[in-house]
């Protein structure tokens, strides 16, 4: 259906309504919510946050046997650009609830120079920057928001180290809701300056994520908001997963060898293993290899290298968490055991690097390949670089970095 | 075998989660609505680990640890103590730290992690 919102005083159609009109008569799959903890089942009709019995994060669950009769990998492939091409595989029940931005298909690029330099010979960046807002977040935010405009919410709270807030503002804007956002009071100017300026209520706290966390669940739960905060509610992973689908679709429908990943709260990372079962599931990788998963953080705020080492099932708060990273200062994350569960079962590592290591990578991406990272994307060079070292890495291997937001919005580390 | 855990909260959704969530374990919870009947409580019962919320309507769960940690009853001296907050507030997880709890989670409890935490303690009975 077309959206007559979507075109122009002269008439034009809008990119979204390209989009829109490319979409097949079976808007999602979308079967149910399941709790990734008990197992535990919800309707996905209904407004929900995590598994109230056993506080887990829920996880979207689709009717994969039915999208694979009927969904065609190839004709997503030829469709217009853009996160939503692959709405059957996400959680919007109505296209008029997809609040679309421009988010998804950001470019994966080759990185020739430091290919040389490092020694090998297939490496790449998944550079996340062309996104709505700068930075991956968009993905999550998109398609949370719709699906909580699609729910009735009306008003959205979230607690962010910087760009999931301007993010969640920008959707929220779009969408007509209103966005309350509680952030450290030392987030980067710009995720501030872009939040408010986008219409959203901002709360500056003296603390952390985790604090910011606390005061947002505080004021979701008094005023009836709806919590955004990363895993408490099912849909930003839906968001993020399409990183996934889109990797296999760039390497012709198998997965690279290696992906190294900026990890603060990890919907990301879950996101993309959890793309990676579903394709499988839909039939449609060329083989079932899958990558080693590398979470990197910062060696001031690591709680999933320190569990990863001891071989823990769940993070132990990380206490005076500290790095320029900010995107990487989560002392805990909620969804922690899902972090370690799909390392482990990619048969990856968990490695951290240090403030210095990441501004000399950010340096070092700029000025060899043009790509002026956030500091959470350059980290993952930092982190390859200590792989490499560790021969972990095998210099033939296919490896991606992520490079999950804009250096623009990190101006200040270079005031 | 010890088997008893002290559950120090005054939000009765959080206590009803914590109750059937260690009982179906084979625990017996022993149940404080403040630090005060808290502390009472570790004093004259037998108490094998004791969950303590941090932000309570009397003494606070800070307080709570550093009276547990210099009681005359020498085992409360070293009885593990998980501290559990909704981290509302700055540095919550070093300042329960430094009153004496071993270990600091924040909510919601993840019950799966709860049981971990619990386990590494006091062995499922």
């Amino acid at each position: 259906m077309i959206n007559s919102k979507s075109s122009d005083m002269h008439g034009r159609e809008s990119v979204q309504t390209k989009v829109l009109s490319a979409i097949s008569m079976t808007p999602s799959y979308l079967s149910h919510l399941e709790c990734s903890g008990c197992g535990k089942e919800y309707p996905h009709n209904q407004i929900h946050t995590f598994c109230p019995f056993c506080q887990s994060p829920l996880l979207s669950l689709y009717d994969l046997k039915r999208a694979r009769q009927s969904v065609d990998r190839d004709e997503i492939s030829r469709r217009q650009k853009g996160m939503w091409r692959w709405h059957e595989l996400l959680p919007v029940l109505n296209q008029e609830n997809q609040i679309f931005l421009g988010e998804g298909d950001t470019p994966l690029l080759s990185l020739p120079r430091l290919d040389k330099e490092l020694g090998l010979s297939h490496l790449y960046v998944k550079d996340e920057s062309s996104n709505p807002t700068g930075s991956f977040k968009a993905r999550g935010l998109a398609a949370a928001v719709s699906k909580a405009k699609e729910l009735g919410v009306e008003k959205v709270i979230i607690p962010t180290a910087g760009n999931a807030g301007g993010a969640m503002a920008a959707y929220a804007a779009r969408a007509g809701l209103k966005a309350h956002i509680f952030m450290p009071k030392d987030t980067p100017f710009a995720n501030i300056e872009e939040s408010r300026m986008a219409g959203a209520e901002v709360v500056l706290v003296d603390g952390l994520i985790s604090d910011a966390a606390g005061m947002a669940g505080e004021k979701a739960r008094a005023e009836g908001w709806f919590d955004v905060s990363t895993f408490k509610e099912p849909y930003r992973v839906e968001g993020k997963k399409v990183m996934g689908y889109e990797l296999a679709e760039a390497f012709n429908w198998q997965l690279p060898d290696v992906i190294i990943y900026p990890t603060g709260g990890g919907t990301g990372l879950v996101g993309m293993w959890k793309a990676f079962d579903e394709l499988e599931k839909l039939g449609w990788l060329e083989n079932t290899k899958r990558p080693r998963m590398v979470s990197v953080q910062a060696d001031g705020c690591a709680p999933v290298v320190k569990a990863f080492q001891a071989k823990a099932t769940f993070c132990d708060f990380w206490t005076n968490a500290h790095t320029l990273a900010s995107g990487l200062r989560v002392p805990k994350s909620f969804a922690d055991h899902l972090i370690l569960q799909d390392i482990y079962e990619s048969e990856g590592t968990a490695i951290a690097v240090s403030d210095g290591a990441i501004l000399e990578s950010q340096k070092q991406l700029a000025s060899m390949e043009g790509i002026f990272a956030a500091p959470e994307g350059a980290a993952t060079l930092a982190a390859l670089k200590e792989l490499i070292k560790q021969n972990w890495i095998h210099p033939e291997e296919r490896i991606v970095l992520f490079n999950t937001g804009s250096g623009l919005k990190y101006l200040d580390h270079h005031a | 075998m010890p088997n008893n855990i002290l559950y120090v909260e005054d939000n009765p959704d959080n206590m009803m989660l914590v109750q059937r969530a260690l009982e179906a374990r084979g625990y017996r919870l022993l149940k404080a609505r403040n630090g005060l009947d808290g502390v009472a409580t570790a004093e004259s019962e037998q108490v094998d680990l004791i969950l303590l919320d941090i932000n309570l309507p009397d003494i606070d769960g800070y307080e709570v640890a550093r009276r547990l940690r210099s009681s005359s009853k020498r085992e409360l001296t070293s009885v593990p103590i998980i501290a559990v907050t909704a981290n509302a507030l700055k540095g919550d997880a070093e300042k329960a730290l430094d009153a004496g709890c071993d270990v600091y989670m924040s909510k919601p409890i993840n019950i799966r992690e709860l049981w971990a935490r619990v386990e590494a303690f006091v062995p499922t009975p």
